[in-house]
């Protein structure tokens, strides 16, 4: 079999055959277990150590800006962050600035983590607007996050469920950015920059941000400007984070499946050039 | 969704619709055009009920019947002149409102931008390339920023014809695109395989077992 049959057969290769081979290297590591070891990056560590030497009860405002689509990915981070929080028994003020979606999954995952992870963990549960609150979702990123400099009451009058801000403890001395000691931002979008660019660079608040895998090669710039103080870049950087505070979850199980199927990927990227350069301009 | 919360009918829902959208893999099928103008028609109907709520009862009509707040009207006209474009003889009028949003949006962005992004930015560049140790690779580090930063203006220089030591240092500032480009591939695949991972993962081991009653 000369070189030149061997690409027509390798390029003739069905895609189907390869998001097959792609489903069974996501399945099989679930079922035989494909644990991996996990090296925390410099990033990840830089935003543990900050919020770890945040003084303990201090108020941190954390945003879901996550769409449905990635959960899988950026969920586990929020997860993370809040058991990091309220080990440390700090107050975290919640929003989101992504309006399909965002709203109902800061309400599932605070209310899941404060009634669940918080009374098997912490022995007690974190009581709504005295532990946490849920400010929902506002239209116009960008006017909210220039008005919430000024008054976080001009943005948000009530919460989530309509209720006055000044009723709940939580929120009775925070009106604006400098009343937070961090600002702890989980997104799937854009949204990053505008933070960095009105939160941090123009109100001063320190911020530190968990993003999808897409969105962290571009932020990687703000950690050289000292702009963000750290950074998680994907499920690797969320398997990172539940490394360094001791609490495996979602992130570290599904690091198996994504470290064979990468293998998997290099394969069949490796397969691909061989064709091209057996094939030449023949194939 | 979190299968310890759900029912099994909400479950099926989702798993039903994560196979039909998977099922393009195969081929175009009417599975997978059906969970796409579910999605599609959810989407446009939750938006406008949020949008709603959001804005027009929470942010305006409360505020102006309850608080008084009556320079909300003013916001609330140029809302309106919007409409006129679905009318010939009044269309001309919602430029007012269109340059109103431009402006605004024209100032805010370019201080934003400016400030948040550029200025700070270029600082981060201005360094020492030799300040730091050898050993931990701030010099090195610090020396490929510099060099990636200059060579990649270069390679965006148009104004002369890239030839010589211009054409050079531009194909340089061109490699460093193209590991930039590389390792947003490389971040890309995995966030994709992530979702995969995740969708996999509630079909396969939350949503199937409890269907067939093994869970």
């Amino acid at each position: 079999m000369n070189r030149y049959r061997i690409a027509e057969i390798l390029t003739g290769i069905d895609r189907r055959i390869i998001y097959l081979s792609i489903l069974l290297a996501t399945i099989i590591p679930f079922l035989v277990g494909f644990p991996q070891p996990i090296y925390v990056s410099k990033e990840s560590r830089d935003l543990y150590n900050w919020v770890e030497n945040i003084r303990d009860g201090s108020t941190i405002l954390l945003t879901f800006d996550y769409y449905p689509s990635t959960l899988a990915e950026v969920e586990p981070m929020s997860r993370a962050a809040i058991k990091h929080c309220w080990r440390k028994d700090m107050k975290l003020i919640c929003m989101t600035t992504v309006p399909l979606g965002g709203p109902s999954i800061t309400e599932r995952v605070m209310n899941d983590m404060a009634t669940n992870w918080a009374v098997e963990e912490l022995g007690a549960k974190k009581i709504y607007g005295v532990d946490y609150i849920n400010l929902g979702y506002k239209p116009d990123y960008k006017a909210v996050l220039m008005g919430m400099g000024t008054s976080f009451r001009d943005i948000y009058p009530t919460d989530f469920r309509s209720v006055p801000l000044d009723s709940f403890p939580i929120t009775k001395n925070v009106d604006k950015y400098s009343d937070v000691n961090f600002l702890y931002i989980i997104s799937d979008n854009g949204i990053v920059d505008e933070w960095v660019t009105i939160a941090n660079r123009q109100f001063g608040i320190p911020l530190g941000a968990g993003v999808t895998a897409v969105m962290a090669p571009k932020f990687y710039s703000y950690l050289q400007s000292q702009q963000m103080v750290g950074l998680l870049g994907g499920m690797r950087g969320a398997a990172e984070y539940e490394k360094l505070i001791g609490s495996e979850g979602m992130a570290t199980l599904f690091m198996g499946p994504q470290s064979l199927v990468h293998l998997m990927i290099i394969f069949f990227i490796l397969l691909g050039n061989t064709a091209y350069f057996l094939g030449g301009r023949k194939v | 969704m979190n299968p310890a919360d759900s029912s099994l009918i909400e479950m099926s829902v989702a798993g039903f619709l994560i196979l039909s959208i998977f099922s393009f893999l195969y081929k175009d099928n009417p599975f997978y055009r059906l969970a796409e103008h579910i999605f599609a028609g959810l989407t446009a109907g939750y938006y406008v009920g949020l949008i709603y709520q959001t804005v027009i009862v929470q942010q305006l009509t409360i505020p102006i019947y309850r608080e008084g707040k009556l320079e909300l009207i003013f916001p609330a006209l140029l809302g309106i002149l919007m409409f006129t474009r679905f009318f010939d003889r009044f269309s001309y009028l919602s430029r007012i409102s269109l340059a109103f949003v431009m402006g605004n949006t024209a100032g805010i962005f370019l201080i934003q931008q400016l400030h948040g992004l550029v200025l700070p930015q270029t600082q981060a560049t201005i360094i020492n390339p030799l300040a730091g140790s050898w050993l931990l690779g701030a010099v090195p580090g610090g020396m490929i920023i510099i060099a990636g930063v200059i060579t990649t203006l270069i390679y965006f220089y148009f104004s002369k014809e890239h030839k010589g030591v211009l054409g050079k240092t531009a194909r340089v500032g061109m490699v460093f695109i193209m590991i930039s480009f590389g390792a947003h591939f490389g971040y890309t695949v995995m966030a994709r395989l992530s979702l995969l991972i995740g969708q996999v993962k509630f079909v396969a081991f939350d949503w199937l077992p409890r269907l067939i009653g093994v869970n």
